[in-house]
């Protein structure tokens, strides 16, 4: 019983991480229709900028909340001078090169600059210390991501169902020529979402790095988990998102606690079935509305 | 990246390669039926490495070690210039393959080192093999190659998967515990680690109560893990990590306090120099053997980490040791040829190179076509302010098998 409490806290630890990268992915293509393949190179390269931010001030929380700014910020350009006019059904196999693009880009770029040893962030030095739990020690910073992960699901949600802002994302997700009739500057609204995406993907990687670490390579190993919570909860969906998250965050921690050589098998596995029964993810919106 | 070493030619060497062609002319058939093999003119040597991902910092030591050994010696052996012609593997058995065709095809290498990962030395081992080109690895461990899939264009400079959990079977039986728990990467590496361990470890008295094998390439958050080990309530843990997946798993032992509960031994790649930064306090009191450290007390690793540090302005470590001995190896090989470089006259020449490394005594076994070196017990404690795998006993030489006999 105890191992089992303790695995399901590890599955909640990985879940929450995946959840926020998963929200800024579902969220960007729920409004621009657009896969973002560089997501997680934004996440290796938020966990590196935070590591020099941690560096240079010697304090976590201040680069905790620059640093999805910056990244965010970076996410703007990236919509501004690659993405815009390059939108529409049409022209998806030109976005996907696009992005894919930007995460060879910005994989290269954090080679040269962070270099190929793995690094970490430190945790915050009052978080860096471990409570007895079910028998063993657990890490208090992996308790704090957990926390943080369910105040930013509960934040989300309340800014997509109570806001003027959330309202206009919501409508985009299921009538986008609705929306734009209605007279709301779309590209505007892109712009700020990819933006808002990808500074996601910069606080996952942050807040994840101590546990991840970060090392070339690792942005296509987090990106590729990431689209199947995504698949799984259906594109477009927060509650997706949520719900997939914690479906293969606890599918990966049980799946390499009690079978550790199928652990990646079953992630698969559980996509597959998924995909059979709704084709279009657990909270998908069908195409075509 | 492709770093190429290139010196104009000399009038010198534009007569000798001159003289070598009148000659190589006036004997037609000779060019035709085999790849050149003079002994004149630049020496060309293909070197395939990763240098990028996730092994980029492997590449850039082995590739460092070397340089600073041919550096000593003036770029020349045997009257010829050295050209190190670099690619990079990509830790891929399809684009290695690609690289070692242009580099013995195209490049036309008297013959390729390097080749970091085990996957990518079995893709190619049937293309040294059929085209008899000699290869000098300098990382990959697989013991197949000085086993059942052994070839003589295989040598290895480096070390085999066996020689280390060997060494720690015996050693942690007698030092640490009766029953353990194995950890290792779900690939051919580490299940040569498993056997190997198993077998001495049982040998000598002690008993394997689980094995777990955890995915590989990516092992992800190894926090599930520590429950289980934890749960198996062996004496002691055997793991075989390396490069991101030494650093987490490390950590998280550290984290979850597994270290005030069961000791943790394993391969000295777990702590080697490239990850033991990182993994900081969390890596103290890890006990692993390697057949390196770099407080080794002998004059070559004295001078080697000064000059290393001086060449490549880091602190050195066990792969610049193999890249810096392979170096060493085609330095003798070479020297015994006279510069001639016809695969089977490098063959013969290989067999038992010895010579004093920072590793210690190094002789090249023909049996298994790798070295015989000492190994180290070896502990991560603080010297002088730096943590450093102290070493606890030399364990004396070892030498691999060349069959699975001993796992």
């Amino acid at each position: 019983m105890d191992n089992f409490l303790l695995q399901l806290l590890n599955g909640l630890v990985t879940s929450m991480l995946l959840f926020i990268m998963a929200a800024g992915l579902s969220l960007i293509f729920g409004q621009m229709r657009v896969i973002n393949l560089s997501h997680g190179a934004f996440y290796l390269v938020g966990g590196y900028m935070g590591l020099t931010a941690v560096k240079q001030w010697g304090a976590f929380w201040p680069a905790l909340l620059l640093t999805p700014l910056l990244v965010g910020a970076m996410g703007w350009l990236a919509e501004q001078f690659l993405l815009r006019g390059r939108y529409g059904r049409e022209r998806q196999l030109q976005q996907v090169l696009l992005t894919f693009g930007v995460a060879l880009v910005l994989s290269d770029l954090a080679e040269w600059r962070w270099g190929a040893y793995t690094q970490t962030v430190p945790p915050p030095v009052f978080l860096a210390t471990a409570v007895p739990l079910f028998g063993l020690q657990f890490p208090l910073y992996r308790l704090a991501i957990i926390a943080m992960g369910l105040l930013l699901a509960l934040a989300l949600a309340l800014f997509l169902g109570r806001t003027r802002l959330g309202a206009i994302l919501r409508a985009g997700v299921t009538h986008p020529h609705t929306v734009s009739g209605l007279g709301i500057d779309v590209e505007r609204v892109f712009a700020a979402t990819f933006a808002g995406g990808v500074a996601l993907a910069a606080l996952a990687g942050i807040l994840g790095s101590p546990i991840t670490t970060l090392y070339p390579g690792l942005d296509f190993e987090i990106l590729i988990l990431t689209i199947v919570v995504v698949v799984i909860g259906g594109l477009g969906s927060l509650r997706g998102a949520f719900v997939g998250a914690l479906l293969i965050g606890l599918t990966d921690t049980f799946g390499k606690a009690r079978l550790p050589e199928f652990s990646l098998f079953l992630i698969f596995a559980v996509m597959a079935v998924v995909l059979l029964v709704r084709p279009s993810g657990l909270f998908g919106v069908e195409e075509g509305h | 990246m492709n770093k190429q070493r290139k010196s104009a030619l000399s009038r010198r060497q534009f007569l000798q390669v001159a003289g070598s062609t009148a000659v190589a002319l006036s004997l037609p058939g000779i060019l035709s039926a085999c790849r050149p093999s003079s002994a004149s003119g630049a020496l060309k040597i293909g070197v395939l490495l990763p240098y990028s991902g996730i092994y980029a910092v492997l590449g850039e030591s082995i590739t460092q070690g070397m340089q600073l050994y041919f550096e000593a010696l003036g770029n020349e052996i045997a009257g010829r210039p050295i050209e190190l012609i670099t690619e990079d593997s990509k830790i891929n058995p399809d684009v290695a393959q690609q690289k070692v065709r242009k580099l013995v095809e195209q490049d036309e290498v008297a013959f390729v080192t390097g080749i970091v990962s085990s996957g990518v030395l079995a893709g190619l081992r049937d293309y040294f093999h059929d085209n008899q080109v000699l290869c000098l690895c300098s990382n990959a461990g697989s013991n197949a190659h000085s086993r059942a899939a052994k070839t003589p264009y295989i040598w290895r400079t480096s070390f085999t998967n066996w020689m280390a959990p060997h060494a720690m079977g015996t050693w942690a039986a007698q030092n640490v515990g009766r029953t353990a728990v194995i950890s290792v990467p779900d690939y051919a590496a580490g299940e040569n680690n498993v056997t190997s361990f198993t077998h001495s470890f049982t040998a000598a008295g002690g008993e394997v109560v689980a094995v777990q094998r955890t995915p590989f390439p990516n092992m992800g958050d190894p926090a599930p893990f520590m429950a289980e080990l934890s749960a198996t309530g062996a004496d002691l843990i055997y793991a075989f990590y390396s490069g991101s997946a030494a650093v987490t798993f490390v950590k998280a032992y550290h984290d979850f306090g597994l270290a005030q509960q069961i000791p943790l031994t394993g391969a000295g790649f777990i702590v080697e120099e490239d990850v033991l930064p990182e993994q900081g306090a969390a890596a103290q009191g890890v006990k692993s053997t390697l057949f390196w450290s770099y407080v080794l007390d002998n004059p070559q690793n004295a001078q080697f980490k000064t000059d290393f540090h001086a060449f490549a302005g880091r602190d050195a470590d066990v792969f610049a040791v193999q890249g810096y001995d392979t170096a060493c190896v085609i330095d003798e090989m070479l020297k015994r040829t006279e510069g001639d470089t016809a695969v089977g006259q490098l063959i013969a020449a290989l067999d038992g190179i010895q010579f004093d490394s920072p590793r210690g005594p190094f002789r090249l076994d023909a049996h298994s076509q790798a070295p015989e070196h000492n190994m180290y017990a070896r502990d991560v404690q603080p010297v002088d302010g730096v943590l450093r795998n102290v070493i606890l006993e030399n364990l004396g030489p070892i030498v691999d098998p060349g069959d699975d006999s001993m796992g």
